[in-house]
């Protein structure tokens, strides 16, 4: 059986969006300071501050890049991971350009991702969202294919307002075998759900309600 | 406002894409409707604004690109260059997202030093903010409108269409309020028909941003015709 320990170290976790203060920042820190979770995502905006809460802790910052919408040009991507490395984050969350995707632009998804790869330098992990949610099965495909041929190593489902499914997890493991790094996100709020997609072959998952989905482990 | 000529009307609408799985051809549609129907503006994501700007060539529509969108949880200088960046491509009206967080945490220098960053990264460029009024108190709404007036910026947008809602009347009436003449404010409403139009431009909106005006145009246009039918 899995302890709360065990699932925690799995968990990549954060506040992320619109109405987040300062505040809230500092508190929701506090408490995840004590539990090993593998990963904390913030905006832009707190990433400094994150950076200063989370010393002395082996829980990596995790800095959202054109999040959550992918909507921002690559010059803009390439100048928030400048900012990012300045402040010395661990990796990278970027949402994919998803209209590239939708108009079969693939060229321009692939010399993008390739782009913030050589940008971020050893010192960052990109991990790109490609939004499984809003794409079709073979926009998948092509889209992996694109992102991993393109030096990308994690693959992190969705982004915010997805909903991952095992499925998609599944898949991903079939055609690619071992070698990418997969982030299961998007609507994971229990532990049955967190529990499925790491049976599904996830590596990681990513929540941002982390004590809802370990509330059902016991210590031991 | 179904008695208003039309045109005055798209005049005042501002055609906007936020969806992320617009396509090149979506963006192209829209440009062509825009200067098809007489809208003011399209309002789209930066990486649309270089094809916008082809596809509005010779035309008087606005390129209107949104900045930190729709989170507005960026940093200040990362703003300047997104806008910067946004113009150099082909924009020529700039929308940003204000630090919501900064403003609810009482931090509403944070928000006036942001405003006036903006205000220098985009020049004699058409400079709005988007406040998202679903997040704020009435009295965040009042300090981001006086704010919005210190800082010298050209208008203030309601909302996103990203968060939990979209304002009220009562928000338009207390922003239009707040910032008298000074300077415009635009709802953003993502579908909306002629007598919600009408409502919002009668409450003090200078600008409507919507996904509906294509809908609206024909439904004027329609009730044109019937009424030329009508007559004997």
């Amino acid at each position: 059986m899995i302890t709360r320990t065990d699932l925690a170290e799995r968990i990549k976790t954060g506040i992320l969006g619109t109405e987040v203060t300062e505040e809230d920042v500092r508190s929701d820190i506090a408490t995840a300071r004590t539990y090993p979770f593998a990963a904390y995502a913030v905006d832009l905006s707190f990433l400094r501050l994150a950076k200063l809460l989370l010393q002395g802790t082996d829980i990596l910052l995790t800095a959202a890049v054109s999040y959550p919408l992918g909507g921002m040009t690559l010059a803009t991507k390439l100048d928030q991971i400048r900012l990012a490395l300045e402040v010395q984050a661990d990796e990278i969350n970027v949402t994919l350009n998803l209209s590239a995707i939708k108009s079969g632009d693939y060229a321009t998804v692939f010399s993008e991702i390739q782009a913030m790869i050589e940008a971020a330098e050893d010192a960052l992990d990109v991990i790109v969202i490609p939004q499984f949610e809003i794409l079709t099965s073979s926009e998948k495909l092509k889209t992996c294919e694109t992102l991993l041929e393109a030096g990308a190593r994690t693959i992190k489902t969705d982004g915010h307002g997805g909903c991952c499914q095992p499925e998609d997890v599944r898949l991903l493991r079939r055609v690619y075998g071992n070698a990418p790094l997969i982030e299961a996100s998007g609507g994971i709020r229990t532990t049955a759900k967190a529990l499925e997609m790491l049976d599904a072959g996830a590596d990681f998952i990513h929540t941002s309600t982390a004590y809802s989905v370990l509330a059902d482990l016991g210590d031991q | 406002m179904m008695d208003m000529d039309y045109s005055a009307l798209a005049r005042r609408i501002d055609h906007t894409e936020f969806r992320t799985t617009a396509t090149y051809c979506d963006i192209r549609r829209l440009c062509l409707e825009a200067d098809h129907y007489g809208f003011r503006a399209v309002v789209i994501q930066p990486i649309h604004c270089s094809r916008a700007a082809q596809y509005l060539r010779g035309s008087d529509v606005a390129i209107v690109a949104v900045v930190g969108f729709p989170t507005g949880a960026f940093t200040i200088a990362g703003k300047g260059f997104e806008a910067r960046d946004a113009i150099e491509q082909g924009a020529t009206e700039i929308e940003f997202v204000v630090n919501v967080g900064a403003l609810r945490g009482g931090h509403g220098d944070l928000v006036l030093e942001e405003m006036r960053a903006l205000r220098q990264a985009t020049g004699r460029h058409i400079l709005r903010a988007i406040v998202e009024t679903c997040a704020l108190s009435d009295a965040d709404k009042r300090t981001v409108c006086e704010l919005g007036v210190e800082a010298g910026i050209d208008g203030l947008v309601t909302s996103t269409g990203y968060a939990s809602g979209e304002a009220t009347i009562e928000d338009v009436r207390l922003m239009k309020r707040i910032v008298g003449n000074a300077f415009a404010v635009k709802v953003f409403q993502r579908t909306c028909d002629l007598h919600g139009a009408s409502e919002r431009m009668d409450a003090g909106a200078t600008l409507l941003g919507t996904e509906s005006g294509v809908q609206m145009a024909e439904t004027a246009a329609l009730t044109v015709s019937d009424r030329q039918q009508e007559q004997p």
